[in-house]
C-alpha cells in the first residue's frame, strides 16, 4: 500500500486499485477557503492547510505503512477533514480503539492542532466504562475501532455522546461486521480500500433516538429488571425451602438454575454495579442451596445448611434491594 | 448423563504421596459419587502403592521418552473421545495445549480446574496472555480453595469461581470416628516443613513461650515435620535460653507413617498454623480438624474458611505478631470448656461442610447445570 501526493491530490493505492483521499480545491487562495477567521500557527509558519495535509499524510505513512489498520486511518482523515474545517470553533474529537501512542494518533492530533489549538483529540482507554465520564451531545466526531469492541450497545453509547451534524466513523479490518451492527452499519457511508472499512454516521434525530433505544442504559435496566425478576422468584423458592414447605423435587435445581442465571447478568453488568461483591454473593447462595439439597438428599442434620442459606439469603437479597431499590 | 468417564491429568508428573492429596483423592470421590470410570494419566515417576486405595482407578503411564505434558497432549488427542469430564489441578500453562486438544475434540466434554492457588499466584496469572484467556475459556467450572481468594478472582476474572475446599475423604481416616476429648492432652500440635519461610515456624515457638507465661497447667508443643538446619540452631538456642520450657517442647521429626501421626491429631486439643501463606486450607488443617483439634491459624487466605469465621477457632490476624498470637493461644489454653465443646463443634463443621462425599454431590450438580446450559445454547 502506498500513498501517492501531488499538488492537486493525494491518493491510496495498492496494485492497480486507488482511492481519492483529498483533492485541493479549485481557489486561488486555498488557505482562506474555511470561513474561519484566525487559525494562528497556520499564519505564524506560513504553511497552507493543503501543505500541511500533504506532510500529515506522507507522516502517516512513514509511521503506519505496516499497521493493518493503515487504509483505515487514511479513510478516517478523509472522513474527518471536512468536518474539521467546517467552522472556526475548537473540535473535540475522541477516539476508541486507537492507541494514543499510536503514529496516526500522533499525525491526526499534529493536523488538528495546526488548524486551531483548542482543537482536542483524546483517546479513550480500552474500557466501554470510560464512556461514563464523557458529557452526552459533547463531540464532535468519535472515531470507534470495531475490533476492540464489537458491541452495538457500545457503539450507541458512543453515538450518543456526539453532537447533533457530529460524525461516528467505526473502523475495521475484519471481514464480517457482528449481526448485532448489520443493522446500524447498512445506514452509514461506507468507504473501504483493501481490507479496511470505514462507516461513517452523522448524528441526526433519528440516530440520536436509535442510539437512546439501543445503549447501554436501557441493557442495564432490562437486565436489572431480569435481575430483580429472577430474585423474585428465589424469594419465593429460598422461604418455602427455609420453612419446609412442599416442594416439587427438581426445586432446587430450579433455584440453583435461577441464581447461575443471575450470577451471569450480574457479571455482564459488572462495570456498572455499586457493589461489585453481588455477583460472588449470587454464587455463595448458590451454594448454599446445594449444600442444603446434597444435605436433604444425604439425610444429614440440616441445622448448619439451614443457617447458612439463611445467611447468605438475607445477606443477598438485602445487597440487591441496596442496588436496585 | 448420570454416569461420566473420567479423566484426571496432572501438569506434571504424580508422586506417589499425591495419590491420596486433593489433586487426586477430590477427583477419586466424584468417580465413586458420579463416575464409570477414572483414569489418571501420567508419566510414572516412581512405584504407587497408595494406587490400592483407589479401587478401580486405571492408571495409564504415559510413554517415558516424550515429556510429560507433550505426551498427555498426545494421549488426548487419542482418547478425547472417551473422556467425559476432564479435571485439571493448577492453572498452569503447561495445560493450555491439553484442555484446546479435549474441547476440540470434545466441545460437549466438560473440564474441571482447581486452581489450588493463593493470593499472589492468583496475582500473578498472565491475563494479558491471550492463550492464557483462551484456556480459562476451555474450562467449563473453576474452583478456588478458600472464599476469600473466590472474591479476589470474582473480581479480577468477571466469571463464576466455586468455592469447594480442600476437603476430607473420611473413609482415609478410620481413627478419626473413635476419638473423643476425654482422651486428649494438653498439647499444641503442629505439622509442615519446620522452618522453612512459609511455615513461619518460629512465631509459633516463642508465641508459645509468651503464652506459657499466663497458663495454670503445663502445655506440650509438639512440633511434627522436617527441620530446616537454621529452625533447628533456633531450636537448640531456644532451649538454651528458656531451660523451664525445653521439656515441654519436642520436635518429632518427619513421620511418614500415617498411624502414628493419628495418635498426635488424637491427642492434641489445639492445632496451630502460624503459615506466611497456604493455597487453600492444607490437608493437615482438615486431618486435625476432624480429629477434633481446635484450630489456632495465622490470617491466611482459608483462616475464615478453616475458622467458620473464627467461630470453631481463633485467627491471629498478623502473621508476624508474636504478642497477638501468643495472645490467642493463652486464651484457648485457658478455656477447657470451648475447646470440649468445640471438640464437637470442629468435627461437625467439617463433616457439613469439608466433606468429599459431600462436596463431590455439590460438583456432580454444577456438572450437570453445565451439560443443561450447553444443550440450551
Amino acid at each position: 500500500m502506498n500513498i501517492q501526493i501531488t499538488d492537486t491530490c493525494i491518493t491510496l493505492g495498492e496494485g492497480v486499485e486507488s482511492f481519492l483521499l483529498f483533492e485541493k480545491p479549485a481557489l486561488p487562495n486555498y488557505q482562506n477557503v474555511t470561513a474561519r477567521p484566525y487559525i494562528s500557527i497556520y499564519l505564524g509558519d506560513g504553511a497552507t492547510i493543503w501543505s500541511r495535509l500533504q506532510v500529515c499524510t506522507e507522516l502517516l505513512a512513514d509511521f503506519c505503512h505496516e499497521d493493518p489498520y493503515y487504509a483505515c486511518y487514511t479513510l478516517l482523515f478523509r472522513r474527518l477533514y471536512p468536518l474539521l474545517l467546517s467552522s472556526s470553533q475548537a473540535k473535540n474529537v475522541v477516539s476508541y480503539g486507537l492507541p494514543a501512542d499510536c503514529g496516526a494518533h500522533k499525525v491526526l492530533q499534529d493536523f488538528m492542532h495546526f488548524l486551531h489549538e483548542g482543537n482536542a483529540l483524546t483517546a479513550l482507554p480500552q474500557s466501554t466504562y470510560a464512556y461514563t465520564t464523557l458529557k452526552e451531545n459533547s463531540f464532535h466526531a468519535f472515531l470507534y475501532c470495531l475490533d476492540a469492541f464489537p458491541s452495538l450497545f457500545a457503539v450507541c453509547d458512543a453515538i450518543s455522546k456526539v453532537r447533533p451534524g457530529g460524525l461516528v466513523l467505526l473502523y475495521t479490518i475484519k471481514e464480517t461486521l457482528p449481526a448485532e451492527l448489520n443493522g446500524l452499519c447498512a445506514h452509514a457511508e461506507k468507504d473501504c480500500f483493501a481490507h479496511c472499512m470505514v462507516y461513517t454516521l452523522t448524528v441526526d434525530g433519528a440516530l440520536s433516538e436509535f442510539a437512546c433505544a439501543n445503549g447501554s442504559e436501557p441493557v442495564i435496566l432490562s437486565r436489572a429488571e431480569e435481575v430483580l425478576k429472577r430474585v423474585g422468584d428465589l424469594k419465593n423458592l429460598v422461604q418455602a425451602m427455609l420453612t419446609g414447605s412442599a416442594l416439587p423435587g427438581d426445586a432446587y435445581f430450579i433455584a440453583v438454575v435461577i441464581l447461575q442465571q443471575t450470577e451471569e447478568i450480574l457479571l455482564s453488568v459488572y462495570d456498572y454495579l455499586e457493589n461489585d461483591e453481588l455477583p460472588v454473593r449470587a454464587n455463595i447462595l448458590k451454594e448454599s442451596v446445594l449444600n442444603y439439597y446434597v444435605g436433604i438428599s444425604r439425610q444429614c442434620d440440616l441445622t448448619s445448611y439451614r443457617e447458612k442459606l439463611t445467611e447468605s439469603s438475607e445477606t443477598f437479597f438485602a445487597a440487591i434491594a441496596q442496588e436496585f431499590d | 448423563m448420570s454416569n461420566y468417564k473420567m479423566c484426571m491429568i496432572p501438569a506434571y508428573p504424580l508422586e506417589n504421596v499425591q495419590l491420596l492429596k486433593d489433586r487426586v483423592i477430590f477427583p477419586y470421590v466424584c468417580y465413586r459419587t458420579f463416575g464409570e470410570s477414572l483414569r489418571l494419566v501420567t508419566k510414572r515417576t516412581e512405584d504407587y502403592p497408595y494406587l490400592s486405595y483407589l479401587e478401580g482407578v486405571d492408571l495409564i503411564p504415559l510413554p517415558e521418552d516424550q515429556p510429560h505434558m507433550e505426551a498427555a497432549v498426545r494421549y488426548m488427542s487419542e482418547h478425547a473421545e472417551e473422556i467425559d469430564l476432564l479435571f485439571l489441578f493448577g492453572a498452569r500453562g503447561e495445560y493450555m495445549k491439553l484442555a484446546r486438544t479435549y474441547k476440540s475434540l470434545r466441545p460437549d466434554g466438560i473440564i474441571y480446574l482447581k486452581l489450588d492457588t493463593n493470593i499472589d499466584w492468583a496475582n500473578a496469572y498472565p491475563l494479558h496472555d491471550s492463550q492464557f484467556s483462551i484456556f480459562l475459556k476451555d474450562c467449563d467450572i473453576i474452583s478456588c480453595e478458600a472464599r476469600r481468594l473466590q472474591s479476589f478472582l470474582y473480581k479480577k476474572w468477571q466469571r463464576p469461581v466455586e468455592y469447594i475446599p480442600n476437603g476430607v475423604y473420611y473413609p482415609l481416616y478410620p481413627e478419626a470416628g473413635g476419638v473423643c476429648f476425654e482422651e486428649k492432652e494438653n498439647m499444641i500440635l503442629t505439622v509442615g516443613r519446620l522452618g522453612t519461610a512459609q511455615k513461619n515456624t518460629l512465631l509459633l515457638l516463642y508465641a508459645y513461650a509468651l503464652a506459657f507465661l499466663q497458663l495454670k497447667e503445663p502445655w506440650d508443643l509438639v512440633m511434627v515435620g522436617s527441620v530446616t538446619p537454621e529452625f533447628q540452631s533456633e531450636y537448640e538456642e531456644f532451649c538454651r535460653r528458656f531451660p523451664p520450657l525445653a521439656p515441654h517442647i519436642r520436635l518429632t521429626g518427619n513421620i511418614t507413617d500415617k498411624r502414628t501421626l493419628h495418635q498426635y491429631y488424637k491427642k492434641a486439643k489445639i492445632f496451630a498454623m502460624p503459615s506466611r501463606g497456604e493455597g487453600g486450607s492444607p490437608n493437615v488443617f482438615s486431618e486435625a480438624a476432624i480429629f477434633g483439634c481446635t484450630v489456632i491459624a495465622t490470617n491466611v487466605d482459608a483462616a475464615p474458611d478453616m475458622t467458620d469465621n473464627g467461630r470453631v477457632g481463633r485467627i491471629s490476624l498478623d502473621t508476624e505478631d508474636f504478642d497477638s498470637f501468643a495472645k490467642e493461644l493463652a486464651a484457648l489454653c485457658l478455656n477447657p470448656d470451648y475447646l470440649a465443646r468445640n471438640f464437637h463443634e470442629m468435627r461437625s463443621y467439617m463433616k457439613e461442610f469439608f466433606d468429599y462425599e459431600h462436596l463431590a454431590v455439590r460438583l456432580q450438580m454444577l456438572v450437570q447445570l453445565q451439560s443443561l446450559k450447553r444443550s440450551h445454547s
